[in-house]
This record gives C-alpha cells, structure tokens and sequence, in this order.
C-alpha cells in the first residue's frame, strides 16, 4: 500500500452544495475523509441583539428571516413563547389556522428538501422540481392568507393576522386531492432507484445515542430510530386532538432520512384533513379579542419572568428563549435554532466516508443557514 | 421487520427499508416511466386545477402573469383622496415608530403663521431599497393612510431612486380601492370620518397632494382669522394655478421632481438630526446614572 500524507482543505464557504454559505473544514487522506469540521458564522445578522432594542412585534417579521423555507413554523415559535409569557389565550378557530399553515409548511419543506437532496446526489433538477412545483402551489395559499409567499409575517401574539379568506379552504381542500398521488409518484420515482441506493445506503450513519448526545432533534433524530416528536411529547397548540403517527428510520443512514421525510408528508396530510372536517366547528375568531388591534400588540408589556417555549418545526426543535424585565423590548432573546444543532455531529457522520459523500449527507441533514447562523 | 410503539393518539412505526431483492435496473426503470407519463402530459392542455400533478405548470411571466390576491403585499404607498387631494397621513409617526428596519422618515407639516404643528406631513420618506415589506406600517396606521402595493417590478440602475418622496409615495384612493376592493371597502368609512377630522385643522394647501395641488382650489381657512402669510402663500399659489390652468393637465409628475443629489442631502440631514437626537439621549441618560 502506498503511503500518503494527509491534506487540508476547504469546502466552501462559496461552494453551490454548502446550501449556503458555509464552510466544512476537511482532512482527507486520497477521497477519504479523516476529519471534518463545520464552520458558521457568514451569514450571522444580529438576530438576538436586535431583538433587544426592538419590540416584541417588531422580532415577528425577523423570525420569517430565520428558516425562510418554513417561516410560518418559524412565527409560531415566537409567538407561542411571547403567549406563554403573557398568558395570552388562542381562540380555537386561530389554532386549527395555525396547525393548518404548519402543516402545510411540512409538506413544502420535505418536498424540497428531498429535491435538493436528489440534486446533490447528482439527479439534476427533474426530481427537484416535482417537489418545487408543490411548493409552489402551497406558497400560492400563503400568498392568499398572509399576503407574502414567504416571509409570512402572518403569526401575531393571540391568534393570527387576518381571517383566512373565503376562497382559501377550497382552495386547500382541492390542492390536498393532488397530494397523495404526489407523494405516491415522488416515491416510485426515486425509492427504489438504483443509483440513490448506491448513494444513500448505509451512508452517513448517525447511531441513535450519538444523535441524543447531539441533543439533535427532527426528521434526523427519528430517522436514527428514536420516536421523538415535540407534537406528541409536549403538544401544542391543539395538536393533542389530532390523530397522526411518528415514522421512525431503523438505521439511521442517509436513506433513511429520505423515507421518513416522505412518511411525515403523509402524516401532515392526515393532520390537516382532520383540521379540514373540525375547523368548521371551531369556536372564536382568529385572534383573541383583547390583542386584535396591532396598537394592543405593539405595546405588549409581558410580566417579568423568563419563558421557554418549543415547536416542532420542519427541522426539528425551535427554541426560544425570552426574558422579560417588564419593559417592550425583551432583556433577553435566545434562539435554539435546530439547523444549527443538528449541523453539528456532521463531522462524526461523515468520517470514513468518501468527499462526494459529504455532500449528499449535508443535504440529508436539512439545513437552512439563515437559522444556522441567525 | 417492524416495531409499533403506542403513543397517545398514534404509534410509532419504522419506515419500511423494502427488503426485497429486485432485478438490477427496475427501480431506475420505475422512476423512468413516472418522468415519461409526465412527458407526455406536458404536450396537453394547460393546469388550471390546484389538484393537477402532471402538466404543463409554467407561466409565461413578461406577457402573461397570475392574479395576485388581494392581501399582497409589496411596498408601502400613500393614499389621497381623489377630488380634495387630500392626503388620508396625518404624520402621527405610528408607521416611523414600529418599522423594524427603521426606513421610514416623516416631518411634520406647521402652521406658517402660527407654527403650531398640522395634521399634516410635510415630508415622508421611504427608503424602498431596506424595506422589508412586513407590511407592520399599514396594520399599525390608525387612518388608513399608508398602505400596501402590489407594484412588484422596481428594479433600476439608480439607488437613490429607490427613496421615494411623498409625491411619489402618493396614490389615489381609487387606486388602492382597484387592486383591493374588499379590504378598502372594510376601511371606507373609518378612514373618510378621521379624514374630515384632520381636515379642521388643515389649511390652504397644507396637506393636499403635491400632484393634485395644481388641480384643486386650496382648503377653506378655518373659522379662526387666517393669519396674513398664510393668506398671501395660498394667493401666490393660486396665480400659479391660474397660469398652469392655461396649459391644462401638466404633468404632476414632471411639476417639481426633486434630484436625486436634493433627495440625497434631505436623507442625510434627516439621519444626522435623528443621530444627534439619540446622541443628546444618551447624554442625558448617562448624567441621570
């Protein structure tokens, strides 16, 4: 065997596969990866300091600034910690809205996400696109509730912005008719595809105690096999009410990321034909009566103390942190970002793996950088 | 192999790996026939249904574009009415107050005799090119005064054009209401009421849009003797009028275009005097420690 020295180099920042700019700090022996290490900070924005010289409403359009794939999920995170500081009631009708949007973001998420998983295994845009253009159609009912495809900004402590119009849930009722043959055709594109088994197969391996140790959480957890879903183990919102289950990966690879992604967008599709029969009963507007003038939200004093409140959101736990000396603006503002955690044990997956290999089990992860390094 | 664990309203079950040995190149041949189907769709008719998942999808953007919905929102604009050119903003500084990226600037309008101030803006400046268009200004405005476009296509080549001016910040009413009738039909008479209102207090040709101050008399002084300045302004303006009425429509947009270099050193005054104005905050904070 020949002997060879061991060589340094960088992946990204500026490197189209990154997902952003992000740079992974590689030891590679030939194709061998003997090290890696990520490294943040590019797209840092101040996210928390501003939060201390802004408003408690002024934060919610930063929030869609977060993960701007899922910025509804995103909003729920503040507006669910800000609620719980405050003690401020949600009329039912506003959560099965709230549940609704999330879901719907679900849905959107994995089916891009998986594309740009595919697209970095080296399936050029055909399978990408079949998730984009469900995307699409989903954004398209942002658009008609929030006023915005994607920074939402639709999220307000109490409720939600506006009542949904009255063409939104027909129009839902007639996109969800599409969505089982999506998901039905997504997977016979690709699950069973050769070269995706080649590449996804027993790639990138995170064991189950090493995801706990990473406290990682999301599709990545439950594809190592841990059954853990912040929607069943700490439900909120009205999500105690809904019926839906948890898929879990049994090896932990690559591939099985994939699956479970495709298994969570059948579940989301449970939850909201069950929101879709129950919203028409739901009692209350859609937003609670002593918040709904942006003046009464502007000027929100919550009472001191310190909060932490967590949704599942598409990547997994979202975090915040809020505390509050009495005054508008909070004294302390911490995002726990789940990109950002789930980013880390990505040195421990891809050691002893090839370099083209990195890429697709950064992909697999799912991240986002505005969330990584708000 | 599967395991179930119960939980509350639902189970947990382990996604199927599919452990059957395949022939080598099905799989592939699987995906193959799903992009094939769709192939051949796309040569049929244009998706119109929501539900549709194989078809053509694209939009042929320059020539042909979606309906936007009415809740759209872009960019902020100013509403006037459309016969008193009265603008609806009372410079009551909510919008300035609660923009997140802190773009919006506004001076406010003063009696010439008695320097009293005026419902009335006499500058609004919005910095378009660091607006995030979280649309927080027109939720949180109490008279329905600023609102949101759906004008989306604002590209060009000279940064400062995107700081826009009251002038062309200013839209009619009947603007607002074409592209959202339902919103400006909950709004109408809220917003109409606190016109009148403001209006009281106005005079002469303070608060009337700039592109309309050719095109309508000014306001009647109120009940209290119009002081002598102001009586004199609003005369020397309407022998502009007068002069202007000869050559009919001018342009409004072409009356009075202020420079880009005008616009550039009204922005930076405007930021110095809020600099110092913090600056002299902190003084006084830190002689109160």
């Amino acid at each position: 065997m020949l002997k060879t020295d061991e060589l340094q180099i960088n992946i990204g920042p500026q490197h189209p596969s990154t997902h952003g700019v992000f740079r992974m700090l590689c030891t590679v022996d030939g194709e061998t990866i003997v090290d890696l290490k990520p490294v943040f900070g590019y797209l840092h924005r101040n996210h928390e300091q501003l939060a201390e010289v802004s408003t408690y409403l002024q934060m919610m359009p930063y929030t869609d600034r977060l993960d701007y794939f899922n910025s509804m999920a995103m909003n729920w995170g503040l507006a669910l910690a800000v609620e719980k500081l405050a003690g401020i009631p949600v009329p039912e009708r506003a959560e099965y809205i709230r549940v609704i949007m999330n879901e719907l973001t679900r849905i959107l998420n994995h089916a891009s996400a998986l594309g740009f998983l595919i697209n970095d295994m080296g399936a050029w845009q055909t399978p990408l696109l079949f998730g984009l253009r469900e995307r699409e159609k989903i954004l398209d009912l942002f658009e008609l509730a929030s006023g915005a495809r994607m920074m939402c900004n639709y999220f307000r402590f109490g409720g939600v912005l506006r009542d949904l119009p009255p063409e939104f849930l027909p129009q839902l009722q007639e996109l969800m008719a599409g969505l089982p043959g999506f998901f039905d055709e997504f997977e016979t594109l690709l699950r069973d595809n050769e070269i995706l088994m080649a590449r996804a197969v027993d790639v990138g391996i995170l064991p189950k105690e090493l995801a706990v140790s990473y406290s990682v959480t999301g599709p990545l957890l439950r594809a190592s096999g841990i059954p853990y879903d912040i929607r069943k183990a700490e439900p909120y919102g009205i999500y105690e009410r809904l019926d839906f289950d948890i898929p879990v990966g049994s090896v932990g690879d690559v591939y099985d990321r994939f699956l479970v992604r495709i298994e969570e967008m059948r579940q989301s599709y449970r939850i909201l034909q069950q929101c879709l029969e129950q919203i028409g009963d739901a009692q209350g507007g859609h937003i609670v009566k002593e918040m709904a003038s942006t003046g009464k939200q502007k000027a929100l004093r919550p009472p001191v103390g310190d909060v932490y409140a967590r949704v599942e959101t598409p990547k997994g736990e979202l975090g915040f942190y809020l505390v509050s000396d009495g005054s508008p603006q909070p004294y302390r503002y911490k995002v726990r970002a789940p990109s950002f955690i789930n980013l880390s044990p990505l040195g421990d997956m891809c050691r002893g793996h090839k370099v083209a290999d990195v890429v697709v089990i950064l992909g697999s992860i799912d991240i986002v950088m505005g969330e990584v390094d708000r | 192999m599967t395991t179930e664990i119960e939980i509350q309203r639902g189970k947990a079950y382990t996604v199927d790996r599919g452990s059957v040995a395949k022939a080598p190149g099905t799989g592939m041949l699987k995906g193959l026939g799903v992009v094939f189907k769709h192939f051949v769709k796309s040569y049929g008719a244009k998706n119109s249904k929501k539900s549709d998942i194989a078809g053509t999808f694209t939009v042929e953007y320059p020539e042909e574009r979606t309906k936007l919905p009415e809740t759209y929102r872009n960019m902020p604009i100013l509403l006037y009415d459309d016969e008193s050119g009265q603008e609806l903003c009372t410079s009551c500084f909510q919008c300035e107050r609660i923009c997140p990226p802190q773009v919006i600037h506004i001076t406010q309008e003063k009696d010439p005799a008695t320097g009293k101030a005026v419902p009335a803006a006499a500058e609004f400046l919005i910095e378009y090119d660091a607006c995030m268009s979280c649309g927080l200004c027109h939720e949180v405005c109490p008279f329905d005064a600023i609102k949101m476009d759906h004008e989306f296509e604002l590209s060009s080549a000279e940064h400062l054009s995107l700081t826009l001016n009251k002038e062309a910040l200013n839209r009619p009413v009947s603007y607002y209401a074409a592209i959202a009738p339902r919103l400006w039909e909950e709004a109408r008479a809220g917003a109409y009421k606190k016109l009148q209102g403001s209006l009281k207090r106005r005079s002469g040709y303070i608060g009337i849009a700039p592109q309309m101050q050719d095109h309508v008399p000014p306001a009647p002084v109120p009940e209290k003797p119009a002081p002598r300045a102001a009586a004199e302004a609003a005369s020397a303006r309407q022998a502009v009028t007068a002069e202007a009425a000869g050559s009919t429509q001018a342009a409004p947009t072409a009356a009075a275009p202020s420079t880009v270099d005008e616009k550039k050193a009204r922005l930076e005054a405007i930021r110095a005097a809020k600099a110092a104005q913090k600056a002299a905050d902190q003084n006084d904070q830190a002689k109160e420690r």
